[in-house]
């Protein structure tokens, strides 16, 4: 492993997010100062920031890229109890590169909800151009693009209340499965039951119904996210709570039985569970082949986990932050208490850290 | 040092420094990449619900570009690119060959594949030779240390796996292993037979110990020739033994009962000559009396010239039990071992993997390499395993992945290959060959590829096509219009869009055709309209706008009739969208105005219905028009009028002739 690029975000407060487009080119993220920034890469320069912009009166939680074929797409949510989408306008691409400040207009702005929108999420291509979002107070909310070619028409065209405060939601991307969204609730109370629910898209009953909840989890969970499905026979679903858990969602239904109106039935089997962060993990991401998992928790440290042939879930990776790094040694050596004393070190080794950077 | 247990898990500092309340997190890339941030913990939305305030203010945060796999240096390319050969004309093979001569193309296929690697590593040992810079060449030579470690291991499992000979003798296609991987010995004689005085140099007898260990007689007796007292009679004696040391050949002359029983009576010599002390002036001869005699203590004694257990125990075997059978070789490796008080410090897993072969475990073997070696480079496991496959050796059963090992191995070093700049045309045929996996794994991977530039585009749809990935296909058409309509280039987005067939996007090209067309009242991109054929009837406004730009190629040729009525068809149609029917009309205009009468009664009524129509719809388009357009229209309304009396005219003249 090694670093190819350093990238100064020049966020002014911590990055809540950052998300790649489907080509690993393009690159945004979102922070607490309430701005989103999009970044290109390109061989000779790197990575070079071409927008910024202020997106939300509130905390931008995610950021998250449509697929191409409907443009050059973003959605964001944020504290500000609304969810957005942003479509940027012609870019020449000759100016990319060279510092030009794109466009990114707002297409539209969901106001439905009445708590924060915690996550934002685009379905999967083959769905059309359809936007899940979920809040704090535990509605998920689909949305589809009237008019693909013009985004600021968006209709809600499913509403349903998971009755827990909701914190993230995936969508299986599997072509060969009806659409499906996993949910994952932030709710401390243990003896509110299960923390993940899956629903389904019904095609008979034009509803979307909850198939499962996981009963495993009973945690408060922070990030869960379906595997890419290459041609599995089941599903992968990656827990960020207490611990990090890997399930394994097998329909049991005959194939084919899901036209018929059936709602689909799922054994769930854990096919990992770590507790290496510690205490909790924050947030889960898969590969896009959905071989291996990367995750981020209260240890501070980024782990990447990998399936043997034998379907045995290991830690491959660990990526953490190194006090042995020369400018930070040196900071430390300023703040020797920091450790000890938090608020007042991290500003004494603040204040080192700049200078000797 | 790096312990069994640390090397599972590679661990990677970043230059930040850890805080309360500041961890990592990340987010994939393509490929093996991620991108690294500092985030708060627990994140913002969490932390504000337990009112934890003490946040760290984080100035210049960075975000980190992590990569790895992506050291495909120059040498490991050309690596890449020739084994891929091997391996495609292999896979060719197995399709078509018999079980013999399929067999024998593997045994070459492997040595090929061997071959490929002894030479990028001497490529790679020159590179490190001219190398200035420390720091690089200490990668160049961390990266000759694995090619070594590969070669050892791939070169074992071919004798133990792979190039097998029923009823051969397995020490010496083992003792040509040790020759070709242990060459201290070869290089120190070199040295020693070139010095002025051969028997006085400081290596002379280690490099005929190092020899004999290995069994090159014929060279330990040149050595030995060239001692001053080789005329004497200890010299004689130890020359004529070995002289006399049976040798096995491949041919069929001798059978193994044959061999062993000759090599039973040389041994009861050599032990008779050193009981006799023939050897005792020289202890040097006495020693190499006692390894012919397959002595147990004097082996210990050269545990530092075998340098590791796998060869001292090939040696002791050689002159011990020649005729060992391969699966015997199991019990003899714990005590060579145990000669070693510590596993061989820098890499305990290699002594790990060639004890699996020793054992004749393939699968544990493959199991070790994954995790030794792989963190580098799924290279050498897939392309053994492919082999030992074919060969039969890989137990073929569906694994819980949902296949076997060879593709599990397959689709690792594909993936690694699909996320290098360019060497991902290489991992689509490997994936050609992943019979269960291999299929998803290219259609994901190809959606996912950067599309660069319009050739880097029309090179992966061409992919598609001979693969039969329609979807992708039209989703790469439908990326690449998009991103030429974000830039204006509509003429590209249109021929993009025809050929992804998607309507509705196509539809949007061409209203913005015509709208430029209302605008500047030319039409830009104009082969491309002339020649859309049948990808006209896609959409209606495709057809519109192919059709309309028909007429005026008839307009412009002269032929008026035929113009006409196809205007006027145009217009009865409905097909073109309500915006550009002012347009139309005002065609009409210069038809009116001709000497003779075009447009007849009938015809006449119709544009008249649509002038109608358009002047009483309320939509907008209406309420805009200009006051020129009004103008405009009142002119083209007379101009019907008039163009009506006449029609009805020469029609009524027509009825009276009749």
């Amino acid at each position: 492993m090694f670093v190819a690029q350093t990238i100064k975000s020049e966020h002014k407060d911590l990055i809540h997010d950052v998300s790649f487009d489907y080509h690993g080119r393009r690159m945004a993220t979102c922070s607490s100062d309430q701005t989103v920034k999009v970044w290109d890469f390109d061989e000779a320069n790197g990575w070079q920031c071409t927008a910024s912009w202020k997106t939300h009166t509130g905390s931008v939680w995610r950021v998250t890229w449509a697929h191409p074929e409907f443009g050059q797409v973003l959605a964001t949510c944020s504290f500000d109890r609304t969810a957005a989408v942003w479509e940027e306008l012609s870019s020449d691409s000759s100016v990319r590169g060279g510092r030009s400040t794109n466009t990114w207009l707002k297409r539209t702005s969901l106001v439905d909800s009445r708590t924060s929108v915690t996550d934002v999420r685009f379905a999967p291509k083959h769905l059309g151009l359809q936007l899940a979002t979920c809040s704090a107070d535990g509605v998920v909310r689909i949305y589809e693009a009237v008019d693909v070619m013009n985004l600021s028409n968006w209709q809600l065209q499913f509403e349903f209340n998971c009755n827990l405060s909701l914190s993230c939601l995936s969508w299986n991307t599997a072509r060969m499965h009806p659409p499906m969204i996993a949910v994952g609730s932030d709710d401390p109370n243990q003896s509110a039951g299960g923390k993940v629910q899956i629903y389904e898209y019904n095609e008979t009953s034009h509803k979307w119904q909850k198939v499962e909840t996981i009963f495993m989890v009973t945690e408060p969970v922070h990030d869960v996210r379906f595997a890419p499905n290459l041609g599995r026979s089941y599903h992968l679903l990656a827990v960020a709570s207490r611990d990090l858990t890997i399930f394994s969602l097998k329909n049991i239904r005959k194939e084919g039985a899901n036209n018929s109106g059936g709602l689909s039935k799922f054994e769930i089997r854990q096919v990992g569970g770590f507790d290496d962060h510690e205490s909790l993990v924050w947030r889960v991401s898969w590969n896009i082949t959905g071989t291996i998992l990367a995750s981020s928790g209260d240890d501070g440290c980024v782990r990447l986990w990998k399936a043997n042939y034998l379907d045995n879930w290991k830690c491959i990776s660990v990526l953490k932050a190194d006090s042995n790094a020369s400018e930070a040694e040196r900071a430390v050596i300023h703040a020797p208490s920091f450790s000890n004393t938090p608020t007042l070190g991290s500003v004494r080794y603040n204040n080192s850290y700049s200078n000797a950077s | 040092m790096a312990t069994t247990s640390e090397r599972e898990s590679e661990i990677f500092c970043l230059p930040v420094l850890q805080q309360r309340h500041v961890g990592l997190s990340c987010v994939w890339g393509l490929g093996k990449q991620l991108h690294v941030y500092q985030t708060q913990t627990p994140p913002r939305i969490v932390a504000e619900k337990k009112h934890i305030t003490d946040i760290p203010k984080v100035d210049n945060q960075e975000i980190f570009d992590v990569q790895w796999n992506a050291e495909m240096h120059d040498v490991s390319r050309k690596l890449v690119n020739e084994t891929h050969n091997i391996f495609v004309m292999l896979q060719g093979q197995v399709k078509s060959l018999s079980d013999t001569t399929l067999y024998k193309q593997l045994r070459k296929a492997s040595k090929q594949y061997r071959a490929v690697l002894k030479a990028c590593s001497l490529e790679l040992m020159q590179i490190a030779d001219l190398c200035e810079d420390e720091a690089h060449k200490l990668k160049y030579e961390q990266y000759i240390q694995e090619f070594e470690m590969v070669q050892l291991i791939w070169s074992l499992c071919e004798i133990i796996f792979i190039d097998i000979h029923p009823g051969g003798l397995i020490l010496t296609p083992l003792l040509d292993w040790l020759r070709w991987h242990f060459q201290e010995g070869k290089q120190k004689a070199m040295e020693v037979s070139q010095a002025e005085q051969p028997c006085s140099h400081a290596h002379y007898w280690e490099s005929i110990y190092r020899l004999l260990l290995q069994g090159s007689v014929d060279n330990v007796r040149k050595l030995l020739a060239l001692h001053i007292h080789s005329s004497s009679d200890p010299f004689t004696s130890v020359d004529e033994l070995l002289s006399k040391m049976p040798q096995w050949t491949y041919q069929r002359a001798q059978s193994v009962a044959e061999y062993e029983m000759k090599w039973r009576h040389w041994r009861e010599e050599c032990i008779r000559r050193y009981e006799a002390g023939e050897f005792a002036a020289y202890t040097q001869l006495e020693t190499i009396v006692q390894i012919l005699c397959g002595d147990d203590a004097v082996f210990r004694e050269m545990k530092d010239h075998c340098e590791t257990w796998y060869h001292l125990l090939v040696s002791k075997l050689f002159y011990q039990n020649p005729t060992v059978r391969l699966t015997d070789l199991t019990f003899d490796i714990k005590p060579c071992q145990a000669v070693y008080s510590l596993p061989s410090e820098n890499f305990p897993e290699l002594d790990n993997i060639l004890q699996a072969a020793l054992e004749f475990d393939i699968h544990q073997v493959i199991k070790e390499s994954c995790s030794f070696l792989s963190s580098r480079s799924w290279w050498f496991v897939s392309h053994l395993a492919d082999v030992l496959h074919h060969c039969g050796q890989l137990d073929p059963q569906k694994l819980p992945f949902g296949s076997n090992l060879r593709e599990y191995l397959l689709l690792e070093y594909a993936t690694a290959l699909m996320s290098h700049k360019s060497l991902w045309q290489v991992g689509v045929d490997y994936l050609d060959f992943c019979p269960v996996f291999g299929r998803a794994y290219l259609e994901s991977y190809i959606e996912h590829i950067p599309l660069d530039s319009e050739g880097k585009a029309h090179k992966i749809l061409h992919l598609c096509q001979e693969r039969d990935f329609t979807a992708q296909a039209q989703s790469i058409c439908k990326v690449m219009g998009m991103r030429c309509l974000q830039q204006e280039r509509l003429g590209s987005a249109l021929s993009w869009f025809l050929k992804s067939k998607d309507a509705i996007v196509i539809k949007q090209v061409t209203d913005r055709f015509l709208t430029e067309y209302c605008e500047q009242g030319k039409f830009s991109h104009l082969d491309l309209i002339d020649h859309l054929g049948p990808s006209m009837l896609i959409t209606n406004s495709l057809t519109f706008l192919g059709k309309y730009r028909e007429f005026h190629s008839l307009y412009n040729s002269g032929d008026i009739s035929a113009a006409s009525s196809l205007l006027l068809s145009l217009i009865s149609s409905r097909l073109a969208p309500k915006t550009f029917w002012m347009t139309m009309l005002m065609d009409v205009l210069p038809l009116l105005e001709l000497s003779q009468v075009v447009l007849d009664v009938q015809k006449t009524y119709e544009v008249m219905y649509c002038l109608e129509e358009l002047q009483r719809d309320s939509t907008d388009n209406y309420k805009n028009l200009a006051d020129s357009e009004l103008d405009k229209l009142q002119c083209l309304r007379k101009a019907l009028a008039k163009n009506l009396s006449r029609a009805i005219i020469e029609e009524g003249s027509v009825k009276l002739v009749s």
